[in-house]
Parts: C-alpha cells; structure tokens; sequence
C-alpha cells in the first residue's frame, strides 16, 4: 500500500529532514509514527499525499509513484487519501454536515450519494445530532471529530493522522483514538504521527520511531519506548 | 464539469463579491468609466471622420488646362480622369462656364465684369473631387502631371487641419483610455487577490480532497468575468443608447452634420467595449492566478 525506498528529502532551506528511509506499510495495517520534534514525521506524512516530493528515492502510494506523478493526477492521488492535522482545518462559516459534505461536492459527487454518506461518516464519529452546529459552537473534541468525518467521507483506502490529539484533553483524545482504530478495523490504512505516548502504548500497534529524519526502530505490537526484555 | 459544479463555483464568486462589496462596486465603476472613455473617444473619432470626409470630397481639386486646348483632348483626360481610382466626380469647366459662374458668385457688383466685354482672361479646367480627404493631395499631384494642365489648385490648408484634429482626437482619446484601462486592470487585479486571500483555507481543503485545479480556479475567472463583464455592460449600454439619443436629436436639429449611423460602426464599438471589459476581467484573473498557485 505504502512503499518508500532509500528516500530522502531536502527542503530548499538546506534542512536534511528524511535520509535514506526505508519503509513499507501494507494494506489494513495501522502504524504510529513517533520520535522528537523536528525528527521528520510530517515531513514523510507530506510526502505520501504529494504535499512535497522527494529529493530522491521512490515513494509510491496505493500504485502512484508519487515522486513522478503528473500535477493533473494530483487530485486523483488524494481522493484515495484522507487526511486531519492538528489543527482541524474546518470552515468555520459552515456547519457540520456542510464541512463534510463540501468535500464531496468539490469532487463532483451526486447529492443524493453526498447526504447518504454524510450520515453515514456523522454516525462514524458520533455526531449525528450536531450535524447544524457551526465549529465555534463545538468543543475541540468534536471539531476533530468533524475533520475526521470529512477526512473519511471520501471513502479513502489510507488515512494519514499528523497528531490529530494535539489540540485535545486526555479523554476526548482517547475517544479519537478509538475513532481511528475503529476506522483501521473497517479496512483503512491508517498513519498517524504523534507524541501521545499512553496512547500508542495502550494500542499495541505498530510503531516507527524516527530520529533527524532516519528510522531508528520499525516494531509490531509495540509502545511509544523501546521495551528492554528482562 | 457539471453543471452543479458551475453553480457551485458562480455562488462561491458571488460571495467573493459579497465580502467586499466596496471593492467590487470600485471595480465596477473603473472599468465602466474607463470604457466608457475609450468608446466616447472612439465615437467622437469616427464622427470627425466622416465629417472631415464630406467636407473634403466637397473640397474639388481644380486642374487648368494651357490657352487653347482642343477640346477633344479635354474630353479625352477627362474620362481618364474619370476612371482613376478614388475619383468621386469629374467635370470639365469651360471657361465660358467659368465666368459665369464667376459673374454669379459676384452678385450685383458682377458689372465690374462687364469691362471685359467680350473677353474672356480664364482658362478650361478639370474640377475633380475625391472619395477619401486622404486622397486629395495625391490626385492633385497626379493631375498636375497630365498633358496640357498647366497647374492645379485645392485649398490644401483646410484637409490638413482636420487631419491634424482627427489625429489628436484619436491620439489624446486612446492614451486616456488605456491609462484608466490599466487602472481598472489593478482594481480588479486587486479584488481578486483579496478573494484569494479571504479563501485561503477553503482552497487549501479543496485541494486536500482532491478537487482538480479547474474547479480550484473557475471561482476567481468568474470574479474576474463578472466584475469586468458588469463594468462593460455598463460601458456598452451607455455609450451605445446616448450615441442614438444624440444622432436622433442631431438628424432633425443639425440634418446637415454627417453623423455616423448607430448601425453598424458605434454598434460594433459598443461590442467591442463588452469584450475589452469581459478580456478585462479574464486578464486580472490571469495576472492574480499566481497568488492561488502559491497556497
Ligand atoms: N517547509 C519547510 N521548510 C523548511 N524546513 C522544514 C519545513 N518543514 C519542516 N522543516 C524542517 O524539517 C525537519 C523535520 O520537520 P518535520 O516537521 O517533518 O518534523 P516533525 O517530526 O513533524 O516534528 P514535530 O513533532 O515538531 O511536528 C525540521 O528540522 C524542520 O525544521
Ligand atoms: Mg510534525
């Protein structure tokens, strides 16, 4: 599904951010990304969704090879993409099912499909009764979740999480967390970077721990840590 | 794209322009006036035009022929004369003609003439009159080159101050027009990159979900199409409406000045001021669409 050889990027700025990153992340498989800040994690998040190509390797996305994809095929990439960031990203003169629906309606989809899957992705996230509020009417918890419910509406095969429990509380981030592993068990990809290290190690999932933009530890079933057997 | 998809993008221009409603009216009215400027010009120029034409063409080029020409030979240049290119008429003037026409122009002082009992000191000549003001120099010259035309005559001072005046008109009425053109051009320039601005999230979303840049794009062309297109319909309707107003008024006040008819030329310049303003409004898109390309 995801397939990154020997890639490295270097931002024009001179900054090394990835070196010779070694990955390979298969369909179904829910994967945390940790290590420092500045250690490269959304940087190689940026690159499975063409937000910056590789300075050199190959990075190929559900078939793309998205280093050398044409800018037209772009959108086409990212609809097999979803994506929610720390920040929520909704807009904030629209309401709920209104953010949702509007990234439907921009890739053309029949409004009748758009309402159907609307509620379909409302009930995902339990929403379903906040489907008129406006975002400055939502706590931070049920924002995410509105990003989330937009980020999945397109049915996407990966889902790309760049620490998507910044902004929340302990309790409205464990609810986030089981969102996701909820929406993993459906079938999704799902990538997430974060810091949180109680979560990861609750999940027992997949970790990849980077560090100045190198993978240092690539663990099944593993925590935020490296477990030192005794 | 689908035709929802087009009614999406006109409700997303139509609230660019909602919120800044002051910058669209500016838009508007600067490109409005600075059409409108340019179509009066326009205007104002083919009427000297065709003014300066009908003065002119009564302007007749007067060829003398020497003492005692045969008058076959007259006739014979005359139809030569007759078939040259942007010759409106041709005549022989005798000079028996002459003088009376000469006696007639000096009403009852014309016993001055009678002195001359029966003698008579002008010469036969070719009165020649052409189609264009443009052509009366050269005809004159070609007229002086004949065989038996001693020399040629037309009131030169008259054709080269109108062109003088066609010319300034012309020059002054174009330079104005395509300074405001230019202002308007950074008006509308401007509202769309406010635009932009404003939408800089949404068009980050847009393209986070995969929307194609077409559809990305489209929103700020109408902008820019509307804005321009408003401000030239405006323009169009204005110059094209008070033009007939004023040839209507001018056919029964003023019926001997030869104004231009609404059909076809000021009708064609009122179109061409709607497609300046709709190319207007395409070329602020073109000049902000690197701002969207920087989002
Ligand atoms: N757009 C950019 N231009 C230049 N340098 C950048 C850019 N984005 C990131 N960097 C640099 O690349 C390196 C990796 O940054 P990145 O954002 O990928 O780290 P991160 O692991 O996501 O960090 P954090 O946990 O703080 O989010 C850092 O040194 C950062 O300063
Ligand atoms: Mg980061």
């Amino acid at each position: 599904m995801i397939s990154l050889r020997n890639v490295s990027k270097a931002y024009p700025t001179g900054v090394s951010a990835l070196r010779n990153i070694e990955l390979e992340i298969g369909k179904g498989e829910f994967t945390f990304l940790v290590g420092p800040s500045g250690a490269g994690k959304t940087t190689l998040l940026r690159l499975l969704f063409r937000e910056e190509v590789p300075t050199s390797g190959s990075v190929i996305v559900n078939g793309h090879d998205v280093g050398r994809m044409r800018r037209q095929q772009i959108p086409y990439l990212r609809r097999q993409i979803g994506v929610v960031f720390q920040d929520f990203r909704l807009l904030p003169q629209r309401n709920v099912a209104e953010n949702i629906a509007f990234a439907l309606r921009v890739i053309e989809v029949h409004p009748r499909e758009i309402r159907r899957r609307v509620g379909q992705v409302l009930e995902l996230v339990g929403l379903t009764d906040r489907a008129t509020a406006l975002p400055a009417q939502l706590s931070g918890g049920e924002q995410q979740r509105v990003a989330l419910a937009r980020a999945m509406v397109g049915r996407p095969v990966i889902l790309l999480a760049d620490e998507p429990t910044g902004n929340l509380d302990p309790q409205n981030a464990q609810d986030m967390m089981k969102i996701l592993l909820e929406i993993n068990r459906l079938g999704t990809t799902v990538v997430m970077a974060t810091h949180a290290a109680h979560l990861v190690d609750r999940a027992r999932q997949r970790v990849v721990a980077m560090e100045d933009g190198a993978i240092q530890r690539d663990a099944l079933a593993a925590a935020y840590h490296e477990e030192v057997s005794r | 794209m689908r035709l929802r998809t087009w009614a999406f993008c006109l409700s997303e221009a139509s609230q660019n322009l909602l919120r800044n409603p002051v910058l669209a009216i500016a838009s508007i009215t600067t490109t409005a006036v600075s059409l409108l400027v340019l179509g009066v010009f326009l205007l104002l120029s083919v009427n000297v035009n065709s003014i300066a034409t009908s003065i002119e063409s009564q302007v007749a080029v007067r060829a003398f022929f020497a003492h005692q020409t045969a008058e076959s030979q007259e006739l014979a240049e005359l139809q030569t004369v007759r078939g040259w290119q942007g010759v409106r008429s041709a005549s022989l003037v005798t000079k028996d003609q002459a003088l009376s026409q000469l006696k007639k122009e000096f009403g009852k002082q014309g016993q001055v003439l009678e002195t001359l009992g029966t003698a008579n000191p002008l010469e036969d000549s070719l009165s020649v009159t052409a189609q264009k003001p443009a052509d009366v120099k050269p005809l004159a010259v070609r007229l002086s080159h004949l065989a038996g035309i001693v020399h040629t005559t037309y009131q030169s001072s008259v054709v080269s101050r109108l062109f003088a005046l066609i010319n300034g008109v012309r020059v002054v009425g174009l330079a104005i027009g395509v300074l405001l053109l230019i202002g308007s051009l950074l008006v509308i320039t401007n509202a769309i990159r406010l635009g932009i601005a404003a939408r800089r999230r949404e068009i980050g979303i847009m393209r986070l979900v995969g929307a194609t840049e077409a559809l990305v794009h489209w929103p700020f062309i109408l902008e820019g199409l509307i804005l321009g297109g408003i401000g030239a319909v405006v323009a169009s309707g204005l110059s094209f409406w008070s033009y007939v107003a004023v040839y209507h008024d001018a056919v029964h006040s003023l019926p001997f000045l030869p104004l231009v008819s609404p059909s076809p030329i000021p009708r064609d310049i009122a179109l061409l001021l709607l497609l300046l303003g709709i190319l207007l409004g395409a070329i602020g898109f073109r000049i902000s669409v690197r701002r969207l390309a920087r989002i």
